[in-house]
């Protein structure tokens, strides 16, 4: 890797773009059966092409925008490439994909070379459905991967590599797992703050979350994200054109990236160095680029399929020292309403487990304004941060106008 | 007959490693250029791209760095509870396995740990297990 990015040809990229529209599923109301259970995992139904195109409609309709307008295409989730537009009855001039962040950064570029103007980025995943196991004996995955390949040992699932990342986290600086129930709560709490948010109805306190099971301890059960289905979809267009869309655009103003693969499998990256190297070298473009600083954040998200990404994120990305997490999220401080208010809309952990597409709409919606008792006050700059298995990325938005 | 264990995954240097743990033998692979281990078993090494390489026997000797304990069961082969720590290798790898002769409650930051072996089945066969215990 080179010692740092090229700031000179980053920096033209702020604002080319903004995203204009956004879509979701219907959370809440599709995890219920009509007798108001959560749905049975397994029980099929779900269809991860219809949930993608329901979303896809609702961005449409949300930018005002026709379905002719669409001239590229980012997929996401469980979904092939080629069938996605085919259903959708799209010919794009463009397309690539992936996850959330890595499809809003690619289709700045190529609105940015010339490829195309308005990229719709598309996420169905019907996993609660069809039983997508993330451990155990079918876990999804295989190969050299390091949930998978220790099983002769008995680790597997995701959620046990962010435990051991969690309990080196507690033996170098001393957090506390009361200090951590600060996340599930403040998010919690921001979900009976959120209409679609699946936990709505559930509010919890720090003793709930404490006599909650541990899963694989030191992490309990409300650590972990839900399992759902759902889709999502944004549309981004070029600047200048966006301007021309009945709701005002939310500006895709910064972004950086950075991978840490090496001895990933041994897990070093994440034991070692809670994957602050990657936090350090994306702040060192995302910053520069957008032309802010962590004071100026309003309002932040992490990817959070366990709660534990937001204490390494905080502390990567410089919103409080390396190890000084446990205590910084206290009192209030990520709660609506505090000075660096978190995954506003619950979340991962309890709005909807989207692998981060969630995120991305709460944040626009979040700068547009008018979410009645969620809305923070004011917000103008939003900033995600995305942290998986060391592969680093982070968008910072800001209110067009 | 072994105890049976979840599935290794098996490659061409994966199956050289658990070979020679059936004569209870710690080997990781060293890169004949460079010298760096590399730990799970690889085609190359990561640091200079060299393919050369020794499968050198470690002094099985490490430092307690992490752990976790199941208390949801995942495998059937290991019910809940059931305990998986990291160890820091004294030749530099970070090694996942399992305490032996050793309490949860025992566990310490830095413990000076020692390898030790069980018995081991799966579909691929007979093996065994590089487990941790207290160094003596």
């Amino acid at each position: 890797m080179s010692p740092q990015a090229d700031l000179d040809r980053l920096r033209p990229l702020k604002d080319v773009a903004a995203i204009v529209g956004v879509g979701e599923t219907d959370y809440a109301a599709d995890y219920r059966t009509a007798r108001g259970e959560a749905s049975a995992v397994g029980s099929g139904g779900g269809d991860s092409y219809v949930l993608a195109a329901r979303a896809f409609r609702r961005a449409l309709d949300d930018a005002g925008l026709e379905k002719s307008d669409i001239d590229g295409l980012c997929v996401g989730g469980p979904i092939a490439h080629e069938r996605i537009a085919e259903v959708l009855g799209l010919n794009p001039r463009w397309s690539s994909g992936g996850d959330a962040p890595r499809s809003v950064i690619d289709a700045v570029q190529a609105i940015r070379a010339g490829l195309c103007t308005t990229v719709a980025c598309v996420y169905g995943n019907a996993q609660r459905s069809a039983n997508v196991q993330y451990g155990g004996p079918q876990a999804m995955g295989g190969g050299i991967l390091s949930y998978v390949y220790y099983a002769p040992w008995g680790l597997t699932s995701q959620g046990a590599l962010y435990a051991l990342m969690f309990k080196r986290h507690q033996l170098v600086y001393g957090t506390t797992e009361e200090q951590l129930a600060a996340i599930p709560v403040a998010l919690r709490r921001h979900a009976t703050l959120n209409p679609n948010a699946i936990m709505r109805e559930r509010p919890m306190t720090t003793e709930d979350y404490l006599n909650a099971r541990y899963i694989v301890e030191p992490l309990r059960l409300f650590d972990y994200c839900l399992v759902n289905d759902g889709g999502v979809a944004l549309i981004v267009q070029r600047a200048d054109l966006a301007r021309e869309r009945r709701r005002e655009p939310v500006l895709v103003s910064g972004f950086g990236w950075s991978e840490l693969s090496v001895d990933a499998t041994q897990l070093r990256p994440r034991i070692k160095d809670f994957y602050f190297p990657a936090h350090h070298d994306v702040v060192a473009q995302v910053y520069p680029m957008a032309g802010v600083t962590q004071g100026d954040i309003d309002v932040y998200a992490t990817y959070d399929s366990f709660s534990v990404h937001l204490l390494f994120t905080l502390e990567g990305f410089g919103f409080c020292g390396e190890g000084e997490s446990g205590a910084f999220i206290q009192d209030g401080r990520i709660e609506v309403g505090g000075d660096l208010p978190c995954n506003t809309s619950g979340g991962m952990l309890s709005e909807s487990y989207m692998q981060s597409w969630n995120q991305q709409v709460e944040l626009v919606r979040q700068l547009r304004g008018g979410l009645g008792d969620r809305q923070v006050e004011g917000a103008e700059v939003a900033q995600y941060a995305h942290d998986v298995a060391g592969k680093c990325m982070s968008l910072i938005y800001t209110k067009g106008g | 007959m072994a105890t049976q264990r979840p599935p290794r995954v098996m490659d061409p240097h994966a199956e050289r490693f658990w070979e020679f743990t059936r004569q209870q033998e710690l080997r990781l692979q060293r890169c004949g250029a460079c010298g760096r281990f590399r730990w799970p078993p690889g085609p190359i090494c990561d640091g200079c791209l060299s393919e050369d390489h020794a499968w050198e026997e470690v002094s099985g000797r490490g430092a307690l760095l992490t752990w976790v304990t199941y208390r949801r069961p995942y495998f059937p082969e290991y019910p809940a509870p059931h305990t998986v720590i990291m160890v820091e290798l004294d030749e530099g790898p970070l090694f996942v396995t399992q305490p032996h002769e050793l309490e949860t409650d025992g566990l310490r930051d830095g413990l000076a740990m020692e390898v030790d072996w069980l018995d081991g089945e799966d579909r691929h066969g007979e093996y065994r297990l590089p487990v941790f215990r207290p160094a003596g």
